[in-house]
């Protein structure tokens, strides 16, 4: 009897290749990128005392398989490196790893992972988990994504409550010294990986 | 009622606003930045140093309409019969206290600049930094900036001292002619 349908073709495929141990979550065709960090950007808009400032994280990694003809194959999964938090200001980057903020020492890693991924009016969204120190929250992130050659731009941005994820606490979680709102920026310049 | 401008007996309306709004302003920051830097860190700390920064920008934008009052006004000048040192000498406190008006928020707005801190004036509005951010800029406009207020309290009690003298002491016209009140030697100069 042969079952014909696409993933049961592609489970036989893979086995006959000897890949299926390697096979975790649905493998498909989707183009597999990686991130040129020198045009790459993972940054974020927040306000201090009502005034806004941007910031950066300087050290994040990412699987990234993504390609527009087959969203369902397509994920997302990026670990930030809390520790590379770069604001641009001595005082306000070494408040950031501390207990109340990132607490670097025990949570070192952010992450976002991104399963279902769809077309929208505009582009795509990204609906995945982002877990900041053990903290996960849905997180729909709205993108776009344009391919040029083996080059792609990915570029995107979201809202979220930096106190769901409990960046910031006791005293800074007072909405007039640090906003709760922090708009996470997604800009990236990806290369198909080889 | 006193004329909104000055003559050359007395400080009009928008001079002496000007004066007693700044001086109002100027002693709270100072309180402001005296108890904001001896609390522990946290929101209160971080609320108190958000309202001294904004009123200290607000003084800043009321000495520059300060000083451009004075300067499109006729300045009553001091009375002939004091001594030519106290002339001086009040002449030069006055130039002192210009300077310091100036001097004290803007070497505030200059640490807050070199932190790379934004700035929201009172909620209202994010005014852009001065300078790059730099830990040593940082640290001498701090330096400054509490030098400056220590020269300010040194003059400031030189000003307020001399002031009483001339009314408690030598009875004459100096602090009135400051204060929104009507009198009869000014009769003549009412327009
Ligand atoms: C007439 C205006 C102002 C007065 C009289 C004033 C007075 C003071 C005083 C008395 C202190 C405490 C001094 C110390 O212990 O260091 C202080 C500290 C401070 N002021 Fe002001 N200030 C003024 C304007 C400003 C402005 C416009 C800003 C910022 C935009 C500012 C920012 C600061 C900061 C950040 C501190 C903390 C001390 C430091 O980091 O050195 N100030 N101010």
């Amino acid at each position: 009897m042969i079952d014909a349908t696409p993933n049961a073709l592609r489970r036989r495929l893979l086995m006959a290749l000897g890949l299926a141990g390697l096979a975790s979550g649905p493998v498909g065709a989707a183009t597999e990128w990686s991130i040129l960090h020198d045009d790459s950007r993972l940054g974020f808009e927040a306000t201090q005392q009502g005034g806004e400032f941007e910031g950066r994280f300087e050290s994040f990694s990412a699987d990234m398989r993504f390609s527009a003809d087959d969203l369902a194959a397509s994920r997302f999964d990026v670990r930030i490196d809390t520790g590379s938090v770069e604001t641009g200001s001595s005082q306000r980057d070494s408040a950031l790893p501390n207990d109340d903020w990132f607490n670097v020492d025990v949570f070192p890693q952010a992450t976002y992972v991104a399963d279902t991924l769809r077309a929208t009016d505009n582009g795509y969204a990204a609906e995945g988990t982002l877990t900041i120190r053990n903290n996960s929250h849905p997180v729909t992130l709205p993108f776009t994504w344009e391919v040029d050659g083996d080059r792609a731009r990915m570029d995107g941005a979201v809202v979220i409550d930096r106190t769901r994820f409990g960046v910031g606490q006791g005293d800074w979680s007072d909405p007039s010294v640090a906003g709760h709102e922090v708009r996470v920026v997604v800009d990236l310049t990806l290369s198909k990986a080889e | 009622m006193i004329a909104i401008r000055n003559t050359t007996t007395f400080w009009g309306a928008g001079a002496q606003l000007l004066h007693w709004l700044m001086a109002a302003g100027i002693a709270t920051s100072m309180v402001l930045g005296w108890v904001m830097v001896n609390l522990p860190p946290g929101a209160a700390q971080f609320q108190l140093y958000s309202l001294h920064k904004s009123l200290g920008i607000t003084l800043l934008a009321l000495v520059a309409l300060r000083l451009l009052w004075r300067w499109i006004n006729v300045t009553p000048p001091l009375p002939e019969s004091l001594p030519r040192h106290e002339r001086w000498l009040a002449r030069a406190g006055h130039r002192g206290l210009y300077a310091l008006m100036l001097l004290m928020p803007l070497s505030g707005y200059v640490i807050n600049s070199a932190a790379n801190f934004p700035l929201n004036v009172f909620g209202l509005f994010q005014i852009p930094n001065l300078t790059p951010a730099s830990e040593s800029l940082g640290e001498v406009a701090s330096l400054l900036h509490l030098t400056f207020f220590w020269g300010f309290v040194a003059v400031l009690t030189a000003h307020i001292g001399g002031a009483l003298r001339h009314h408690f002491v030598l009875r004459d016209n100096i602090l009135r002619r400051m204060l929104p009140v009507r009198h009869a030697s000014d009769d003549r100069s009412q327009s």
